[in-house]
């Protein structure tokens, strides 16, 4: 990845971590919470891969704790391990799949929900399950809706690589 | 010919695909690391320490940002909030005129009890500990961060320890209470909502005095919890704050607070408790600017 590349998924992340802690974050509709910045770093690891997605995934994660004052590495723990995760779907079976990216939101909602909980039940932190729960289905609908435009603006940002810049360990034939 | 020795390619240590695995396990292993370690020390040290000042430099750095994403968004949130308010109007206007005329009411009656009181507490010397909004100046701040998904019910405020907010300072805006300060920065503080888990607040009920204890219920209510079944609690009370009851323990919040009205009142033969439900005069969803009461220090 350029140099270039790596300013521009910077600053989209940037403004994506922004948007969500002073816009989108008092958007609850039926117990959900839209996600751009889980969005945006989806977009972002598809087109680039597993490190970018992995790095992209805790700078972004700093930036959520540091405007909110929350516990800092939670977001970035988790949006690491989600960066990484799309990375490699989108470096492999995921390539040049139309799908991926509304595949990707859907089951990376999910995940990044149940990996909260997780984390915060561990730590031994207040994790309404419930809540959580039932608010899931309209997060999932709303990053959907969002996925999209915020993918095609990524996509504008970050030009596709070649297949030969990418990872070629999974070679598809279909 | 089988025998014949053939002249391979010496391997490479690292094959290209082999090192491009390698480093994307270490770059993976290395920020989970990274990250685990700074939940670590956020985690073990909330409130103070150099993690915490850094936070707070980067807090600051982000404001004007989150600033200025706000005020564009503003047009719109109020677009909606004027589209909403007109569906309910007409009868929120009717229930203000009825709420308004019982409190013209109560507001002459409470005025000349007033009064008289404060004529007794000087003839009898009384002391008492602080009480609101008499001896508390309210630092007001707009709400920069706001609690995003069930997990978190906290808001961010953009005033901090350099205007003198302290942890535990009490936090209202115009209608009531709205929570406690929890974690404080020099231009910045975290405050935890009243509709948080951990929430428990002493309260009465202006009516009876009744007293009990507020913490979170279901749906955006609260429950003032450990009322005796024999106590009278209404339909339509007022519940403040109570104050410090044990100079041992002082509480966090000072008497008088309003906190909400009491919505429901249930008695069941297996609680051992009155089940009152209050909704809260502040609305937790629409919270652009709130009020953090700092004590006047007095000779």
């Amino acid at each position: 990845m350029s140099a270039l590349d790596g300013v521009k998924a910077a600053v989209l992340l940037f403004v994506a971590a922004v948007v969500q802690v002073a816009i989108l974050a008092q958007v609850h509709v039926l117990g959900g919470v839209p996600d751009i910045v889980l969005v945006s770093l989806v977009g972002v690891a598809l087109l680039r891969g597993s490190v970018t997605g992995a790095v992209g995934g805790f700078y972004a994660g700093l930036l959520v704790d540091s405007a909110a004052l929350g516990e800092l590495g939670l977001t970035s723990l988790l949006l690491t391990i989600a960066g990484y995760w799309i990375g490699r779907y989108g470096e492999t079976t995921g390539r040049d799949r139309t799908h991926a990216p509304f595949l990707s939101v859907a089951v990376v909602t999910v995940l990044y929900a149940l990996g909260v909980l997780v984390v915060r039940f561990v730590l031994g932190e207040p994790a309404p399950a419930g809540a959580v729960l039932r608010g899931l289905g309209p997060a999932i609908l709303m990053n959907l809706a969002l996925a999209a435009p915020v993918y095609a603006l990524v996509r504008r940002l970050l030009r596709p690589l070649d297949r030969d810049e990418l990872s070629t360990e999974v070679q598809l034939l279909g | 010919m089988l025998a014949s020795s053939v002249q391979r390619s010496r391997p490479e240590r690292y094959p290209s695909k082999a090192r491009a695995a390698l480093v994307r396990r270490i770059v993976l292993t290395v920020l989970v690391l990274g990250a685990l370690t700074l939940l670590t020390i956020s985690f073990r040290s909330p409130t103070a320490g150099a993690l915490h000042d850094a936070q707070g430099l980067a807090s600051s750095a982000l404001r004007p940002f989150q600033i200025a994403a706000a005020r564009i968004a503003r047009p719109f949130r109020d677009a909606y909030d004027y589209v909403d308010g007109l569906a309910s109007a007409r009868s929120e206007n009717a229930r203000l005129e009825r709420e308004l005329r019982q409190m013209r009411k109560a507001y002459l009656a409470s005025q000349s009890k007033a009064e008289k009181a404060d004529e007794l507490e000087k003839l009898l010397h009384y002391e008492q500990s602080l009480t609101f909004p008499r001896d508390f100046r309210p630092v007001n701040a707009s709400v920069i961060s706001f609690p995003g998904g069930p997990f978190s019910r906290q808001i961010v405020i953009a005033a901090g320890s350099s205007s003198g907010i302290r942890v535990n300072s009490p936090v209202v805006n115009g209608d009531g209470l709205v929570g406690r300060v929890t974690n404080v920065f020099p231009h910045s503080a975290v405050v935890t909502l009243l509709t948080d888990s951990q929430s428990y607040v002493a309260a009465r009920d202006v009516q009876t005095g009744v007293r009990g204890i507020i913490h979170p219920g279901q749906g955006g209510t609260l429950i003032l919890d450990q009322v005796s079944k024999e106590r009278p609690v209404r339909r339509n009370d007022k519940v403040v704050t109570d104050g410090t009851r044990d100079p041992r323990y002082p509480d966090l919040y000072p008497y008088g607070i309003p906190i909400g009205v009491v919505s429901s009142v249930g008695i069941s033969d297996t609680a051992s408790f009155l089940q009152v439900q209050v909704e809260p005069f502040a609305d937790f969803g629409s919270l652009d600017s709130v009020a953090a009461l700092v004590p006047i220090k007095r000779k």
